[in-house]
């Protein structure tokens, strides 16, 4: 009997406890009645990718460059979502008109999150110490300069080669200005002269930027942004129905009906540089055969991939929209069965069976849509769905692979196929000496030219295929205002993001 | 018994060393490293052997695991190469959202499967007892990740009552809300994992039923009932403490999935994105120390049950 009972107590007791602590939980939430700025705001946003570390000197990826950089850490020049390269930390700068000698005015008065005061000489310091150290990052971008000196506040690079891609690297890991010698655990904290400070980061949750109060430029408008790590779409509508998260990015818009229906979200698009890049190794085998990439390319339908995706745009070069040098090249390889069926024919191919390499964080949709259409040609394409490090060990390293698919979101990445080393494994000398051309012009206008040639080239010789541009898919609360729309991929500049009260 | 204790932690220990060495080998099969990670897709093959070097993972493999065994000898399960934060550490701050997930679920599980499986195996013959069987069934073949997100539509999304994901950034310094966040990711645990302790505590019911001694008790003039309940649960009891081993090991590999679902930051979420990344130093002391934790609960099973049962007990 006492067993009975006990047993009975501990049920009731334990759905008490539950439903006490779900009834604690009921929120209420009433719609923004003025629209007056809440300058308390602690805003939540919605990123998928988390970071390894937070060693900004060092540790590749996207997942840092999106929220450190222009938040955290400045470089002497910065870029606008519009792709424009504007002042930051210098407040204005020359290039002579050989293009070899960079002069830029470094701010006075500026400080780091910890006090220190930003000098001359951290800047010479930064950018020296970045180019002589191939580990850091984008430690190469800054070869063709070959002297860094600082006199009063004005801090001289002098180059080895007229170089147009370097203002455009100086808005990047390349260009950012670290305090010299400082002792900042790098891995897990932050030292920077962004308007935010980075407050908290807890691995496997979200990373915290509160009001940088010293900071020299137009301040933060929020008190704390918090970024939430929630890879899952599904878990990421939920979060926002919920009233958990403020701002999702990385959004799928095929779930735009079901964030919006209670008129707490709307849905933003805006462009991005994520190239859906499929990568043919023409190293050897069938793939070396032009024909056979160009057969690939006809039998794919592109459309099908921004209808799947609901967003995004047809790419057919390697150059998206946003960046200088592109063209619509739709005409190069447009989906047209016939065309690739005559080329395999031609190509004398029969029962051709290719792997593709696919890292497993994208959509199923993907692979699905590539392995019909290219079925349709006779083509029989396997898909191997693997981690990223694996990815990286057996494509990129090892460049053991037939087709790989990767998004690629770095702007202005033409560099890649001018590289015969790189992953692509194409090799066209043509493509490197205009790509070379086109960063030592002196004006913007034939760099671009020139680079618009090498993508045209590049797309002719089916080097790869880009299956899509894909879209920033944002989804706005409707009491925030300022998020950025267009490639918050590779940047999210929270400065103007607000809550109203 | 103390013979018996010290067999057993004998054998505890040794399946220790097994475990360590399998997870350290398995480990290095895994393709790619986290030097190439860090280092990423513009990296050239020079950078990326710097960043080995500077990691240590040049080293012979030998001296890497007598290096990794050494600390955990000490009381130091390695440090994570990426963060350069110590396993423990992370560890220990991981568990905070794992073990009462795991503790919760535990409970949730026991509290239906116990008195749902002794009355669905006392009204066997009646319509409510086969409804019991045929529910539990039902609910032991669902799968752990549907589940959830059922209960977040339900719960989270429709009533508002519990939060869809996360773990409160405040912690436990804000107990209400942390265990809130848990309700949820432990309610699916529990009914998942509870489904299948019902099915067992029912059969192992239905088996003392049958037994002599529970017939005894009848014709001495108890009900088929109350001689079940009094006679017939302690041994049923017993059976369920041997399962409940089998059971911890269970919900870890629930929390695993579960913390993908709910983004709750905790050891199966860690586990998962340092695998990812690569990162084998953090990866094998995590492994270890679950795997640490399930053989030290399977020990601490086999002695409670040997106490526990007199038979046993007088074998020894």
């Amino acid at each position: 009997m006492l067993r009975r009972t006990a047993l009975a107590a501990s049920a009731l007791l334990a759905a008490s406890a539950l439903l006490l602590a779900a009834c604690a939980g009921a929120q209420q939430e009433s719609p923004p009645q003025q629209r007056e700025i809440d300058a308390d705001a602690s805003i939540a946003v919605r990123l998928v990718l988390e970071p390894g570390n937070l060693d900004i000197r060092q540790t590749a990826g996207a997942a840092l460059d999106q929220i450190l950089v222009d938040n955290i850490y400045q470089g002497l020049v910065a870029r606008t979502p519009k792709q424009e390269i504007v002042p930051s930390l210098a407040s204005d700068w020359t290039v002579s008109p050989d293009g070899l000698t960079y002069e830029f005015t470094v701010r006075e008065g500026v400080t780091f999150h910890d006090g220190q005061e930003l000098t001359p000489q951290d800047v010479v310091w930064s950018l020296t110490t970045r180019k002589t150290t191939p580990e850091w990052r984008d430690s190469a971008r800054l070869a063709n300069v070959a002297t860094i000196a600082a006199e009063g506040q004005t801090v001289t690079l002098t180059l080895s080669a007229p170089d147009s891609t370097l203002l455009w690297n100086l808005t990047g890991r390349a260009g950012l200005i670290l305090k010299e010698g400082d002792t900042v655990d790098y891995k897990t904290a932050a030292n920077g002269t962004g308007p935010f400070v980075l407050e908290d980061w807890r691995e496997g949750d979200s990373i915290s930027f509160v009001r940088n109060d010293a900071y020299w430029g137009e301040k933060a408008e929020a008190a704390e942004v918090v970024f939430s790590y929630i890879p899952d779409n599904q878990a990421a509508l939920n979060a926002a129905l919920a009233g958990e998260v403020d701002v999702v990015t990385g959004f799928d818009a095929n779930l735009q009906e079901q964030i919006e229906a209670d008129g707490a979200f709307a849905l933003e698009g805006g462009k991005s540089t994520d190239k859906g890049t499929l990568a043919f190794n023409q190293a050897s085998g069938p793939l070396a055969d032009k024909r056979v990439r160009q057969a690939i390319r006809h039998a794919i339908d592109h459309d099908a991939f921004i209808e799947a995706q609901a967003s995004g745009q047809t790419l057919y070069g390697p150059i998206p929209e946003l960046d200088p040098g592109y063209e619509d090249l739709s005409r190069v390889a447009p989906y047209d069965r016939e065309a690739a069926l005559a080329l395999l024919d031609e190509a004398g191919v029969e029962d051709l069976t290719l792997t593709l390499t696919i890292p497993n964080f994208y959509s199923t949709t993907i692979a699905q849509i590539l392995v019909s259409d290219l079925n349709e040609v006779g083509i029989t394409l396997e898909v191997d769905s693997v981690d990223f490090s694996t990815w990286l060990n057996d494509v990129y390293v090892n460049q053991d692979y037939d087709l790989s698919f990767v998004l690629h979101t770095e702007a202005r990445d033409f560099e890649n196929w001018a590289n015969p080393d790189y992953y692509f494994t194409y090799d066209n000398p043509e493509v490197k000496r205009l790509y070379e051309e086109s960063v030592a012009a002196t004006d913007e206008a034939e760099a671009a030219d020139l680079l618009a040639q090498a993508a045209r080239i590049v797309s002719e010789d089916a080097a790869g295929d880009w299956l899509f541009n894909g879209a920033s898919v944002v989804a706005v609360g409707t009491s925030i205002t300022g998020m950025p729309t267009i490639n918050v991929n590779e940047r999210l500049n929270v400065a103007a993001l607000a809550s109203y009260r | 018994m103390i013979r018996y204790t010290l067999t057993r932690a004998a054998l505890l220990l040794l399946g220790l060393f097994v475990a360590s060495v399998l997870i350290f080998l398995t480990l290095r099969v895994l393709p790619g490293d986290v030097a190439q990670l860090i280092a990423g897709t513009n990296s050239t093959p020079e950078q990326v052997a710097g960043i080995r070097e500077e990691l240590g993972l040049d080293e012979p493999l030998f001296s890497q695991y007598v290096d990794w065994i050494g600390g955990v000898l000490r009381g130091d399960l390695g440090t994570s190469l990426l963060t350069g934060t110590s396993v423990t550490d992370e560890l220990a701050e991981k568990a905070q959202v794992t073990i009462p997930l795991g503790i919760l679920a535990l409970t949730i599980a026991l509290v239906f499967s116990l008195p749902l499986g002794v009355l669905s195996a006392m009204r066997r013959v009646r319509w409510s007892g086969t409804a019991l069987s045929v529910g539990a069934q039902t609910l032991a073949a669902v799968p752990v990740v549907w589940a959830g997100m059922m209960l977040v539509v339900v719960f989270a999304v429709w009533l508002g009552w519990l939060p869809a994901q996360g773990f409160p950034r405040a912690g436990w310094s804000d107990p209400a809300a942390a265990i809130r966040a848990l309700v949820l990711p432990a309610l699916t645990i529990g009914i998942v994992e509870g489904a299948m302790l019902l099915r067992f505590v029912r059969s192992a019911t239905l088996q003392a039923v049958g037994q002599d001694y529970v017939r005894t008790a009848a014709a001495k003039g108890l009900t088929r009932d109350a001689a079940l309940i009094r006679h017939g649960l302690p041994n049923v009891g017993l059976s369920v403490v041997t399962v409940l081993g089998l059971q911890v090991a269970g919900i870890i590999v629930g929390a695993v999935v579960i913390e993908q679902l709910f983004t709750l930051p905790g050891i199966g979420r860690m586990l998962v994105a340092d695998v990812g990344a690569r990162d084998l130093p953090k990866v094998q002391g995590e492994l270890l120390a679950l795997t640490g934790f399930v053989l030290i609960v399977g020990f601490v099973v086999d002695l409670v049950h040997r106490s526990l049962d007199p038979r046993q007990r007088e074998a020894t």
